[in-house]
């Protein structure tokens, strides 16, 4: 019960005083918190975010995130998209007058996260276009190089200039960031600085995982485990030969060291059913690498594959169960790549339908595994960031560990580890409410995540 | 990466069905060079056209080359730049670079290109530079 004091007026206020004076004193300095000047490469990497995120190049608006969101993993999916408000800029071609017509197809956008790309040529902006899904950005320091070069976008081919990944925001400004279809520099949009370039690479090269990995991997579940071998067998799955490692690159014991990222055309516009196609939209047909296109795309990481999906340039598969069985049917095996397969090692690939579900299971489970690297990433991280910077890196964190936890339970795999997961996600949403207890909140995440890859791999 | 130690078991076996495939799997990787790789890696060529002249990322003034024409020979299909000869094919792109009059750059073809004009050509083969891959060339002379 509380007592009936009466209390002068204002005598509350004089008695938190002193704990609002402390409080205050502790806000200001953490706000005065000195910070290590940053390194050249970090500066770099730092103002290449601050571009990518917020840059229009005096355009409609968009920025480099519009499409490419963090909270998507750098990638863009039909589930976000509904997430969005409708004067986002992604939805520039419905709310300016200029960009109603050639530019996008808000339908197909909306319904299947596909951008509209001239890769062919602007001269027929109605009829000569493509529709192409938003590849991440994660892991691009593994999945560029290639002995011929820079493989950028979809078809390898996405920069102006030299090609480069450093090359590429020009390009990007010019098809997807001007004000009209006329596409004038200085006028419709400004290009990117020299500078500006260095720090977008920068940046880019910086997002996700830095080396590739060394298979296999000691896995603790059974079906993954045996999804695994299938990958690595090269008279059953026959995965690694393009995938080295799970990765974008071509198996250099087959295809040479240095090989790198190899373009091949392995049937996927002959796919039948595309959900593109069904809704009766104009979708021409997409011819890939070079121009006019010698029908290739280039190889993609498969290690950030399960929760990047829709699958393939023209996102015409959803789920990563699917992408894998893309590689039984008729659409690959008789697709050049297909017909080179079966004269190499004499037959296609023929996988039933618990073998498709292992490779899946065993491409989930890499997928949470990196989750889980880059939530701990985040976390520790987070500890050595002022308050408003660190909340934001540890809502990263948050992302990436539902991430895992939905890139397994799609699987039905191991229970346990979303247990430690969630909580972990807990803590992390926690920490990052929290002033006071941060640092032990984020220790403890830590220790979740630790335990939960400890239920995926030895 | 360090998620874990890479397992042992299961090593030897695939070693020995990765060697026996290996040579059939070397015809794929032949076939693939021959067929698909590696294709020469271009720019995507087609936002190329908006850059003006001498602002292509990369690519502008160390593998391009940038100045008047000095000549024009219709019937060889050639032009001089810098006193270099260079064979405009029917593989080359020629795109008038309207953007200092804030216009939009078009597609253009060889009677774009005249005496006095401003250039930039890439040419097909960056060390020989015997023909152009692609040319802007402003409307112009001196624009």
């Amino acid at each position: 019960m509380v007592p009936n004091v009466r209390r002068r007026p204002g005598s509350r206020v004089l008695a938190a005083a002193p704990l609002l004076v402390l409080a205050l004193l502790l806000l200001a300095l953490a706000a005065c918190e000195s910070r290590p000047p940053l390194g050249p490469e970090a500066a770099l990497i730092a103002e290449g975010r601050e571009i990518f995120f917020n840059e229009t190049f005096e355009g409609n608006g968009r920025t480099c995130g519009t499409c490419h969101r963090a909270e998507d993993n750098f990638g863009l999916s039909p589930a976000f998209i509904a997430t969005l408000p409708p004067d986002d800029a992604l939805f520039v071609a419905e709310t300016n007058p200029d960009l109603a017509e050639n530019f996008e197809n808000p339908r197909l956008m909306r319904a299947f996260a596909l951008i509209l790309e001239n890769q062919d040529g602007f001269d027929d902006l109605a009829n000569n276009f493509n529709m192409r899904g938003v590849p991440h950005t994660l892991a691009l320091g593994t999945s560029v190089d290639s002995a011929a070069g820079p493989r950028t976008g979809w078809s390898g081919d996405g920069a102006p200039g030299d090609g480069s990944l450093r090359a590429f925001a020009t390009g990007a400004v010019i098809q997807h960031f001007p004000l009209t279809t006329n596409r004038i520099p200085g006028v419709d949009f400004r290009l990117p600085s020299d500078a500006e370039l260095d720090a977008l690479e920068a940046f880019q090269l910086s997002l996700g995982r830095q080396e590739e990995l060394a298979l296999p991997l000691a896995l603790e579940g059974v079906v993954a485990a045996r999804g695994q071998e299938i990958f690595l067998d090269n008279t059953l799955g026959k995965c690694n030969a393009c995938h080295a490692n799970a990765g974008a690159n071509g198996d250099p014991n087959i295809f040479g060291p240095g090989a790198g990222n190899l373009n091949f055309d392995t049937g996927v516009e002959a796919l039948p059913d595309q959900p593109a196609d069904l809704t009766g939209e104009p979708v021409p047909p997409d011819d890939g690498f070079g121009t006019p296109g010698d029908g290739t795309f280039n190889t993609p990481v498969l290690v950030e594959a399960a929760d990047t999906g829709p699958f393939f340039h023209n996102n015409s598969v959803e789920t990563i169960e699917g992408a894998v069985a893309f590689y039984n049917g008729d659409a690959f095996n008789s697709s050049p790549a297909g017909a080179l397969l079966v004269g190499a090692t004499g037959s296609g690939i023929n996988l039933d339908g618990t073998q498709v579900v292992a490779v899946a299971a065993f491409l989930r489970v890499l997928n949470a595994l990196e989750n889980i690297r880059a939530a701990t990433a985040l976390l520790e991280q987070s500890k050595d960031e002022r308050h408003g910077l660190g909340r934001e890196t540890l809502e990263l964190a948050v992302a990436e560990t539902e991430d895992a936890i939905q890139v397994l339970a799609g699987g039905g795999l191991h229970p346990q580890a979303a247990i430690h997961l969630e909580e972990a996600r807990r803590l992390t949403r926690k920490a990052a409410r929290s002033f006071f207890q941060r640092g032990r909140l984020t220790r403890q995440a830590i220790e979740e995540q630790e335990k939960a890859r400890d239920e995926l791999v030895e | 990466m360090s998620w874990s130690n890479s397992r042992g078991r299961g090593r030897s076996a695939d070693k020995e069905r990765s060697t026996a495939l290996r040579s059939s799997l070397i015809v794929l990787a032949a076939a693939a060079a021959l067929l698909w790789g590696p294709a020469a890696v271009e720019g995507q060529m087609m936002t190329e056209q908006f850059i003006p002249i001498g602002q292509s990322p990369g690519l502008s003034s160390t593998h391009t080359d940038i100045g008047e024409i000095e000549t024009v020979d219709p019937a060889a299909r050639r032009i001089t730049l810098g006193g270099r000869s260079i064979a405009v094919t029917a593989r080359t792109r020629i795109w008038l670079d309207r953007s200092a009059l804030r216009q939009a750059n078009v597609t253009g073809g060889f009677a774009d290109l005249r005496q006095g004009r401003r250039a930039e050509v890439k040419y097909e083969d960056a060390a020989r530079r015997v023909s152009a891959e692609w040319i802007k060339v402003a409307p112009e002379p001196g624009g």
